[in-house]
Protein backbone atom coordinates (compact mmCIF):
# COMPACT_ATOMS: atom_id res chain seq x y z
CA UNK A 1 0.00 0.00 0.00
CA UNK A 2 1.50 3.31 -1.06
CA UNK A 3 1.88 5.84 1.70
CA UNK A 4 0.00 8.56 -0.07
CA UNK A 5 -3.11 6.40 -0.47
CA UNK A 6 -5.80 7.78 1.76
CA UNK A 7 -7.10 5.29 4.32
CA UNK A 8 -10.63 5.93 3.05
CA UNK A 9 -9.76 4.90 -0.48
CA UNK A 10 -7.94 1.76 0.57
CA UNK A 11 -10.79 0.86 2.95
CA UNK A 12 -13.45 1.17 0.26
CA UNK A 13 -11.56 -0.93 -2.24
CA UNK A 14 -11.14 -3.72 0.29
CA UNK A 15 -14.61 -3.53 1.77
CA UNK A 16 -16.08 -6.36 -0.34
CA UNK A 17 -13.37 -8.94 0.44
CA UNK A 18 -13.35 -7.79 4.09
CA UNK A 19 -17.07 -8.39 4.52
CA UNK A 20 -16.69 -11.73 2.74
CA UNK A 21 -13.96 -12.73 5.22
CA UNK A 22 -16.19 -11.74 8.16
CA UNK A 23 -19.01 -13.81 6.69
CA UNK A 24 -16.73 -16.83 6.29
CA UNK A 25 -15.63 -16.48 9.92
CA UNK A 26 -19.24 -16.31 11.11
CA UNK A 27 -20.29 -19.35 9.06
CA UNK A 28 -17.25 -21.37 10.04
CA UNK A 29 -17.54 -20.45 13.73
CA UNK A 30 -21.26 -21.17 13.94
CA UNK A 31 -20.82 -24.43 12.02
CA UNK A 32 -18.02 -25.63 14.29
CA UNK A 33 -20.00 -24.85 17.45
CA UNK A 34 -23.11 -26.60 16.09
CA UNK A 35 -21.03 -29.62 15.16
CA UNK A 36 -19.43 -29.77 18.62
CA UNK A 37 -22.81 -29.38 20.25
CA UNK A 38 -24.34 -32.18 18.19
CA UNK A 39 -21.43 -34.51 18.80
CA UNK A 40 -22.07 -34.18 22.52
CA UNK A 41 -25.72 -35.23 22.15
CA UNK A 42 -27.08 -38.74 21.97
CA UNK A 43 -28.58 -40.56 18.99
CA UNK A 44 -31.95 -38.89 19.52
CA UNK A 45 -30.18 -35.60 19.03
CA UNK A 46 -32.30 -33.70 21.54
CA UNK A 47 -30.59 -34.55 24.81
CA UNK A 48 -27.04 -34.24 25.96
CA UNK A 49 -25.33 -37.51 26.86
CA UNK A 50 -25.63 -36.63 30.53
CA UNK A 51 -29.34 -35.79 30.26
CA UNK A 52 -29.89 -39.15 28.62
CA UNK A 53 -28.15 -40.91 31.50
CA UNK A 54 -30.26 -38.97 33.98
CA UNK A 55 -33.35 -40.49 32.38
CA UNK A 56 -31.81 -43.94 32.37
CA UNK A 57 -31.00 -43.86 36.09
CA UNK A 58 -34.13 -42.07 37.23
CA UNK A 59 -35.43 -45.03 39.24
CA UNK A 60 -32.11 -46.24 40.65
CA UNK A 61 -32.05 -46.69 44.40
CA UNK A 62 -29.62 -45.13 46.88
CA UNK A 63 -25.92 -45.50 46.06
CA UNK A 64 -24.02 -48.34 47.74
CA UNK A 65 -20.33 -47.51 47.37
CA UNK A 66 -17.49 -49.84 48.40
CA UNK A 67 -15.65 -48.53 51.42
CA UNK A 68 -12.20 -48.65 52.89
CA UNK A 69 -10.82 -47.39 56.20
CA UNK A 70 -12.22 -45.76 59.29
CA UNK A 71 -15.63 -44.17 58.79
CA UNK A 72 -14.90 -41.64 61.57
CA UNK A 73 -11.79 -40.27 59.80
CA UNK A 74 -11.89 -36.47 59.38
CA UNK A 75 -11.73 -36.60 55.58
CA UNK A 76 -13.93 -38.46 53.12
CA UNK A 77 -12.48 -39.32 49.72
CA UNK A 78 -15.01 -40.47 47.14
CA UNK A 79 -13.90 -41.83 43.80
CA UNK A 80 -16.06 -42.22 40.70
CA UNK A 81 -14.35 -44.48 38.18
CA UNK A 82 -14.99 -46.45 35.02
CA UNK A 83 -13.24 -49.83 34.84
CA UNK A 84 -12.58 -49.47 31.12
CA UNK A 85 -11.09 -46.00 31.42
CA UNK A 86 -7.30 -45.91 31.01
CA UNK A 87 -6.78 -42.96 33.34
CA UNK A 88 -8.81 -44.72 36.05
CA UNK A 89 -6.58 -47.76 35.65
CA UNK A 90 -3.53 -45.53 35.86
CA UNK A 91 -4.79 -44.09 39.15
CA UNK A 92 -5.75 -47.54 40.50
CA UNK A 93 -2.40 -49.10 39.67
CA UNK A 94 0.03 -46.29 40.38
CA UNK A 95 -1.55 -44.04 42.97
CA UNK A 96 -4.22 -45.93 44.87
CA UNK A 97 -1.86 -48.35 46.66
CA UNK A 98 0.03 -45.37 48.08
CA UNK A 99 -3.18 -43.58 49.03
CA UNK A 100 -4.35 -46.70 50.82
CA UNK A 101 -1.11 -47.26 52.70
CA UNK A 102 -0.25 -43.68 53.59
CA UNK A 103 -3.63 -41.96 53.89
CA UNK A 104 -6.36 -44.51 54.57
CA UNK A 105 -4.56 -47.04 56.77
CA UNK A 106 -3.19 -44.35 59.16
CA UNK A 107 -6.78 -43.13 59.56
CA UNK A 108 -6.43 -39.79 57.77
CA UNK A 109 -9.34 -40.47 55.43
CA UNK A 110 -12.26 -42.76 54.73
CA UNK A 111 -12.60 -44.00 51.15
CA UNK A 112 -15.69 -44.65 49.07
CA UNK A 113 -15.55 -46.08 45.57
CA UNK A 114 -18.43 -45.73 43.10
CA UNK A 115 -18.41 -47.30 39.67
CA UNK A 116 -19.53 -45.09 36.79
CA UNK A 117 -19.58 -47.11 33.56
CA UNK A 118 -19.50 -44.52 30.77
CA UNK A 119 -21.84 -45.14 27.82
CA UNK A 120 -19.02 -45.46 25.29
CA UNK A 121 -17.36 -48.31 27.20
CA UNK A 122 -19.04 -51.56 26.19
CA UNK A 123 -17.55 -53.81 28.84
CA UNK A 124 -17.53 -51.35 31.76
CA UNK A 125 -20.89 -52.56 33.20
CA UNK A 126 -19.70 -56.21 33.07
CA UNK A 127 -16.44 -55.26 34.77
CA UNK A 128 -18.40 -53.41 37.47
CA UNK A 129 -20.51 -56.53 38.02
CA UNK A 130 -17.43 -58.78 38.15
CA UNK A 131 -15.96 -56.62 40.93
CA UNK A 132 -19.27 -56.28 42.79
CA UNK A 133 -19.58 -60.08 42.87
CA UNK A 134 -16.14 -60.34 44.46
CA UNK A 135 -17.45 -58.15 47.28
CA UNK A 136 -19.69 -61.07 48.33
CA UNK A 137 -16.49 -62.88 49.24
CA UNK A 138 -14.85 -59.80 50.79
CA UNK A 139 -12.38 -59.55 47.92
CA UNK A 140 -13.72 -56.46 46.22
CA UNK A 141 -10.52 -54.43 46.40
CA UNK A 142 -8.33 -57.30 45.16
CA UNK A 143 -10.66 -57.92 42.23
CA UNK A 144 -10.97 -54.22 41.49
CA UNK A 145 -7.17 -53.97 41.28
CA UNK A 146 -6.96 -57.06 39.05
CA UNK A 147 -9.58 -55.73 36.65
CA UNK A 148 -7.77 -52.41 36.33
CA UNK A 149 -4.34 -54.02 36.17
CA UNK A 150 -5.44 -56.39 33.42
CA UNK A 151 -7.43 -53.75 31.52
CA UNK A 152 -5.44 -54.41 28.33
CA UNK A 153 -6.74 -58.01 28.30
CA UNK A 154 -10.41 -57.04 28.02
CA UNK A 155 -10.62 -53.27 27.47
CA UNK A 156 -9.94 -51.16 24.41
CA UNK A 157 -7.01 -52.22 22.24
CA UNK A 158 -4.77 -50.10 20.03
CA UNK A 159 -7.37 -50.12 17.24
CA UNK A 160 -9.88 -48.35 19.48
CA UNK A 161 -12.09 -51.42 19.91
CA UNK A 162 -12.56 -53.89 22.75
CA UNK A 163 -9.97 -56.66 22.47
CA UNK A 164 -12.52 -59.36 23.36
CA UNK A 165 -16.20 -59.60 22.49
CA UNK A 166 -17.09 -61.34 25.76
CA UNK A 167 -14.96 -60.31 28.74
CA UNK A 168 -16.28 -62.98 31.13
CA UNK A 169 -13.50 -65.57 30.55
CA UNK A 170 -10.91 -62.85 31.28
CA UNK A 171 -12.71 -61.77 34.46
CA UNK A 172 -12.90 -65.42 35.46
CA UNK A 173 -9.11 -65.73 35.31
CA UNK A 174 -8.90 -62.62 37.52
CA UNK A 175 -11.36 -64.21 39.97
CA UNK A 176 -9.14 -67.26 40.10
CA UNK A 177 -6.03 -65.14 40.58
CA UNK A 178 -7.47 -63.40 43.65
CA UNK A 179 -8.65 -66.72 45.08
CA UNK A 180 -12.41 -66.41 44.78
CA UNK A 181 -14.82 -69.32 45.02
CA UNK A 182 -15.36 -69.50 41.27
CA UNK A 183 -18.75 -71.24 41.31
CA UNK A 184 -20.22 -68.63 43.65
CA UNK A 185 -18.65 -65.75 41.74
CA UNK A 186 -19.88 -67.14 38.41
CA UNK A 187 -23.45 -67.61 39.57
CA UNK A 188 -23.47 -64.04 40.91
CA UNK A 189 -22.03 -62.73 37.64
CA UNK A 190 -24.37 -64.73 35.40
CA UNK A 191 -27.47 -63.72 37.34
CA UNK A 192 -26.52 -60.05 37.23
CA UNK A 193 -27.10 -59.95 40.98
CA UNK A 194 -25.53 -56.54 41.45
CA UNK A 195 -26.66 -54.78 38.29
CA UNK A 196 -28.92 -52.59 40.43
CA UNK A 197 -26.07 -51.67 42.73
CA UNK A 198 -23.93 -50.68 39.73
CA UNK A 199 -26.81 -48.62 38.35
CA UNK A 200 -27.38 -46.96 41.72
CA UNK A 201 -23.72 -45.97 42.01
CA UNK A 202 -23.70 -44.68 38.44
CA UNK A 203 -26.88 -42.74 39.22
CA UNK A 204 -25.04 -41.06 42.08
CA UNK A 205 -22.34 -39.98 39.61
CA UNK A 206 -24.97 -38.48 37.34
CA UNK A 207 -26.66 -36.73 40.26
CA UNK A 208 -23.35 -35.14 41.19
CA UNK A 209 -22.70 -34.06 37.62
CA UNK A 210 -19.62 -36.20 37.16
CA UNK A 211 -18.58 -35.73 33.54
CA UNK A 212 -15.28 -37.50 33.36
CA UNK A 213 -13.59 -40.35 35.15
CA UNK A 214 -11.90 -40.58 37.50
CA UNK A 215 -13.52 -37.80 39.49
CA UNK A 216 -12.84 -37.40 43.18
CA UNK A 217 -14.79 -35.63 45.89
CA UNK A 218 -12.69 -34.74 48.90
CA UNK A 219 -15.00 -33.72 51.73
CA UNK A 220 -17.54 -32.95 49.04
CA UNK A 221 -15.27 -30.84 46.82
CA UNK A 222 -14.95 -32.05 43.24
CA UNK A 223 -11.55 -32.75 41.65
CA UNK A 224 -11.41 -34.12 38.15
CA UNK A 225 -8.74 -36.38 36.70
CA UNK A 226 -6.32 -38.97 38.00
CA UNK A 227 -4.69 -37.23 40.95
CA UNK A 228 -1.11 -38.03 41.85
CA UNK A 229 -0.34 -39.16 45.39
CA UNK A 230 1.19 -35.79 46.27
CA UNK A 231 -1.83 -33.90 44.94
CA UNK A 232 -4.18 -36.19 46.85
CA UNK A 233 -2.21 -35.84 50.08
CA UNK A 234 -2.19 -32.06 49.79
CA UNK A 235 -5.96 -31.97 49.24
CA UNK A 236 -6.58 -34.37 52.13
CA UNK A 237 -4.38 -32.28 54.45
CA UNK A 238 -6.21 -29.11 53.44
CA UNK A 239 -9.60 -30.77 53.94
CA UNK A 240 -8.53 -32.06 57.37
CA UNK A 241 -7.33 -28.58 58.35
CA UNK A 242 -10.61 -27.02 57.24
CA UNK A 243 -12.62 -29.69 59.06
CA UNK A 244 -10.67 -29.04 62.29
CA UNK A 245 -10.93 -25.26 62.05
CA UNK A 246 -14.68 -25.35 61.35
CA UNK A 247 -15.16 -27.77 64.27
CA UNK A 248 -13.18 -25.39 66.52
CA UNK A 249 -15.17 -22.35 65.46
CA UNK A 250 -18.37 -24.31 66.09
CA UNK A 251 -17.51 -24.77 69.75
CA UNK B 1 -6.59 -2.51 6.52
CA UNK B 2 -5.12 -2.93 9.99
CA UNK B 3 -8.47 -2.32 11.64
CA UNK B 4 -10.05 -4.82 9.25
CA UNK B 5 -7.55 -7.39 10.46
CA UNK B 6 -8.25 -6.54 14.09
CA UNK B 7 -12.01 -6.82 13.62
CA UNK B 8 -11.70 -10.14 11.76
CA UNK B 9 -9.45 -11.57 14.50
CA UNK B 10 -11.83 -10.27 17.19
CA UNK B 11 -14.67 -12.10 15.44
CA UNK B 12 -12.69 -15.35 15.53
CA UNK B 13 -11.99 -14.73 19.22
CA UNK B 14 -15.68 -14.10 19.83
CA UNK B 15 -16.47 -17.61 18.61
CA UNK B 16 -13.70 -19.17 20.68
CA UNK B 17 -15.04 -17.42 23.79
CA UNK B 18 -18.61 -18.34 22.85
CA UNK B 19 -17.64 -22.01 22.59
CA UNK B 20 -15.93 -21.90 25.99
CA UNK B 21 -18.97 -20.19 27.49
CA UNK B 22 -21.28 -22.94 26.22
CA UNK B 23 -18.84 -25.49 27.61
CA UNK B 24 -18.63 -23.79 30.98
CA UNK B 25 -22.40 -23.42 31.23
CA UNK B 26 -22.91 -27.09 30.45
CA UNK B 27 -24.53 -26.81 27.01
CA UNK B 28 -21.68 -28.81 25.55
CA UNK B 29 -21.11 -31.84 27.74
CA UNK B 30 -18.72 -34.57 26.85
CA UNK B 31 -18.54 -37.62 29.05
CA UNK B 32 -14.91 -38.62 28.92
CA UNK B 33 -12.56 -40.87 30.76
CA UNK B 34 -9.35 -38.97 30.27
CA UNK B 35 -9.44 -35.44 31.42
CA UNK B 36 -8.15 -32.85 29.04
CA UNK B 37 -6.58 -29.61 30.11
CA UNK B 38 -9.64 -27.54 29.27
CA UNK B 39 -11.84 -29.35 31.75
CA UNK B 40 -9.31 -28.82 34.48
CA UNK B 41 -8.70 -25.16 33.58
CA UNK B 42 -12.36 -24.38 33.03
CA UNK B 43 -13.42 -25.97 36.29
CA UNK B 44 -10.73 -24.24 38.34
CA UNK B 45 -11.58 -21.33 40.59
CA UNK B 46 -9.79 -18.93 38.24
CA UNK B 47 -12.30 -19.68 35.46
CA UNK B 48 -14.74 -17.33 37.20
CA UNK B 49 -14.18 -13.60 37.67
CA UNK B 50 -16.58 -11.36 39.62
CA UNK B 51 -19.23 -14.05 39.52
CA UNK B 52 -19.13 -14.57 35.77
CA UNK B 53 -17.18 -17.18 33.81
CA UNK B 54 -13.97 -15.74 32.34
CA UNK B 55 -15.24 -16.98 28.97
CA UNK B 56 -18.20 -14.59 29.24
CA UNK B 57 -15.84 -11.69 29.97
CA UNK B 58 -13.84 -12.87 26.96
CA UNK B 59 -16.96 -12.72 24.79
CA UNK B 60 -17.63 -9.19 25.97
CA UNK B 61 -14.03 -8.19 25.29
CA UNK B 62 -14.02 -9.62 21.77
CA UNK B 63 -17.42 -8.15 20.99
CA UNK B 64 -16.41 -4.64 22.08
CA UNK B 65 -13.09 -4.93 20.23
CA UNK B 66 -14.87 -6.18 17.11
CA UNK B 67 -17.44 -3.37 17.15
CA UNK B 68 -14.84 -0.64 17.70
CA UNK B 69 -12.42 -2.03 15.10
CA UNK B 70 -15.31 -2.46 12.64
CA UNK B 71 -16.44 1.12 13.24
CA UNK B 72 -12.86 2.17 12.55
CA UNK B 73 -13.10 0.63 9.09
CA UNK B 74 -16.11 2.79 8.19
CA UNK B 75 -15.42 5.87 6.09
CA UNK B 76 -16.73 8.13 8.83
CA UNK B 77 -14.17 7.04 11.42
CA UNK B 78 -11.39 5.84 9.13
CA UNK B 79 -9.09 8.66 10.21
CA UNK B 80 -10.28 8.92 13.77
CA UNK B 81 -7.24 8.47 15.94
CA UNK B 82 -9.40 7.95 19.04
CA UNK B 83 -10.37 4.55 17.62
CA UNK B 84 -6.68 3.63 17.39
CA UNK B 85 -6.07 4.71 20.98
CA UNK B 86 -9.07 2.79 22.33
CA UNK B 87 -8.06 -0.33 20.38
CA UNK B 88 -4.51 -0.08 21.68
CA UNK B 89 -5.70 0.26 25.28
CA UNK B 90 -8.27 -2.53 24.94
CA UNK B 91 -5.91 -5.05 23.33
CA UNK B 92 -3.09 -4.02 25.67
CA UNK B 93 -5.33 -4.85 28.61
CA UNK B 94 -6.27 -8.11 26.85
CA UNK B 95 -2.61 -9.07 26.47
CA UNK B 96 -1.91 -8.42 30.16
CA UNK B 97 -4.97 -10.37 31.27
CA UNK B 98 -4.15 -13.28 28.93
CA UNK B 99 -0.60 -13.31 30.24
CA UNK B 100 -1.94 -13.60 33.80
CA UNK B 101 -4.27 -16.47 32.77
CA UNK B 102 -1.47 -18.26 30.92
CA UNK B 103 0.76 -17.88 33.99
CA UNK B 104 -2.02 -19.49 36.11
CA UNK B 105 -2.39 -22.34 33.63
CA UNK B 106 1.32 -23.08 33.51
CA UNK B 107 2.38 -22.57 37.10
CA UNK B 108 -0.71 -22.86 39.29
CA UNK B 109 -3.30 -25.10 37.60
CA UNK B 110 -0.62 -27.11 35.74
CA UNK B 111 -2.89 -27.68 32.76
CA UNK B 112 -3.19 -25.99 29.41
CA UNK B 113 -6.45 -25.36 27.63
CA UNK B 114 -5.82 -25.12 23.91
CA UNK B 115 -8.70 -22.67 23.41
CA UNK B 116 -7.18 -20.35 25.97
CA UNK B 117 -3.84 -20.54 24.15
CA UNK B 118 -5.61 -19.70 20.88
CA UNK B 119 -7.27 -16.75 22.60
CA UNK B 120 -3.97 -15.50 24.02
CA UNK B 121 -2.37 -15.67 20.57
CA UNK B 122 -5.31 -13.84 18.97
CA UNK B 123 -5.14 -11.08 21.58
CA UNK B 124 -1.40 -10.69 21.12
CA UNK B 125 -1.71 -10.43 17.33
CA UNK B 126 -4.53 -7.89 17.72
CA UNK B 127 -2.35 -5.89 20.09
CA UNK B 128 0.58 -5.81 17.66
CA UNK B 129 -1.66 -4.71 14.78
CA UNK B 130 -3.35 -2.13 17.01
CA UNK B 131 0.07 -0.78 17.95
CA UNK B 132 0.94 -0.35 14.26
CA UNK B 133 -2.45 1.28 13.64
CA UNK B 134 -1.88 3.62 16.58
CA UNK B 135 1.55 4.55 15.18
CA UNK B 136 -0.10 5.35 11.83
CA UNK B 137 -2.75 7.44 13.58
CA UNK B 138 -0.07 9.60 15.13
CA UNK B 139 1.23 10.30 11.63
CA UNK B 140 -2.24 11.42 10.50
CA UNK B 141 -2.42 13.74 13.47
CA UNK B 142 0.97 15.29 12.68
CA UNK B 143 -0.10 15.75 9.03
CA UNK B 144 -3.27 17.44 10.18
CA UNK B 145 -1.31 19.78 12.43
CA UNK B 146 0.82 20.85 9.46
Amino acid sequence: MAKNNSPQASSSSKRGPFLAVLLVIVLFGAGTILFKKNSSTDSHGDHSALEDLKGQYENAGPAQPYTLGDSTAPVLIEEFADYQCPSCAQYAIITEPDVRKRIIEPGLAYYKFYEFPLPMHKHAPAASLAAACANDQNKFWDMQYQIFYGQDQWGIGPNGREVVSNPKPVFKTFAQAVGLDIAAWESCYDSGKYNDRVAANAAEAVRRNVQSTPTFFINGKMHMGALTYDAMKKLVDEAAKNATSSADSGR
Amino acid sequence: MKRMLVSAIALVGLFVAFYLTLYKMGYIVQLTCSIDGCERVNSSKWATFLGLPVAVWGMGFYLVTFVIAYMGTLRRWARDSRISTVLLLLTGFGVLYSAWLTYLELYVIHAICQYCVVSAILVTVMFVISLLDWRDSRKWNSHQEI
